[in-house]
């Protein structure tokens, strides 16, 4: 018997936040199918939107017109996403979580995705930046 | 996104609907910096957010600092439990007076 695929999607998406709805349409089902319960869905949801409007702010600068490759799949225990762009580099002294709890808002979207997922990398490769998150499932922040 | 905003005595009460991300929250961030100077306390009504972002909650941290330099009263109420999920994963919800109903919110004020 042949056994199961894995579970997986990719989506090629503008930098346009209009994209933003939809991809929320389409990784919350995703999880729930890999095994997350509804406030782990939200949570996967939440972090992939973060990371998603981070590229769109930082590395394309708010145009519309940049390219957002996304992978999400089952793996690992539970799951990775990938998001590839071609905007500018992020500058990893400026990448932080900002300090909870305090007033000021900057680095609320870096905090929560490092909250929710379990790993999170940056790296700088010849084909754009790639974003690597994952999470095992069974986990909570 | 849909917002709404009603006089309630001498209180603005701001209903917002459907999903605050990155695309909408500039117009929830205009709508409230333009009810904030007309009256002394603003209510914002998020029991019908379906969604809600780190620029959401960036936009209230950002008109609840300018009410109190202001000396206007800015509350929360009616928060969902998927709302209240994204306060607590970001730790600011100690920085809002937050309450169930409007009722309680227009009173406490």
């Amino acid at each position: 018997m042949s056994e199961t695929p894995r579970l997986q999607m990719k989506i090629d998406m503008p930098s346009d936040p209009r994209y933003l709805p939809v991809v929320r349409g389409a990784i919350g089902p995703l999880a729930a199918a890999i095994g997350w319960d509804e406030a782990g869905c939200r949570e996967i949801t939440l972090a992939l939107d973060e990371a998603l409007a981070n590229v769109i702010r930082h590395a394309y600068h708010s145009r519309r017109d940049g390219l957002i490759r996304l992978e999400c799949r089952e793996g690992a225990g539970g799951i990775e996403i990938i998001l590839l762009d071609n905007g500018d580099a992020p500058d990893q002294s400026k990448i932080c979580a900002g300090e909870m709890g305090c007033d000021r808002p900057g680095g609320l979207g870096t905090h929560i995705i490092r909250r929710v997922m379990d790993s999170v990398t940056y790296e700088i490769t010849p084909a754009g930046n790639r974003f690597l998150a994952s999470k095992r499932l069974g986990k909570t922040p | 996104m849909k917002i709404s905003i009603r006089d309630v005595g001498d209180a603005k009460v701001v209903e917002v609907e459907g999903d605050v991300d990155l695309g909408t929250s500039p117009e929830l961030r205009s709508a409230l910096y333009d009810s904030l100077p007309r009256v002394a306390r603003v209510a914002v009504n998020l029991q019908a957010i379906r969604y809600i972002d780190s620029s959401g909650i960036a936009t209230f941290i950002e008109v609840l600092r300018d009410s109190q330099r202001m000396k206007k009263e800015f509350v929360l109420f009616g928060l969902s439990p998927a709302v209240l999920q994204v306060f607590k994963l970001t730790h600011v919800i100690r920085l809002f007076r937050v309450f169930q109903t409007e009722q309680e919110a227009l009173e406490a004020v």
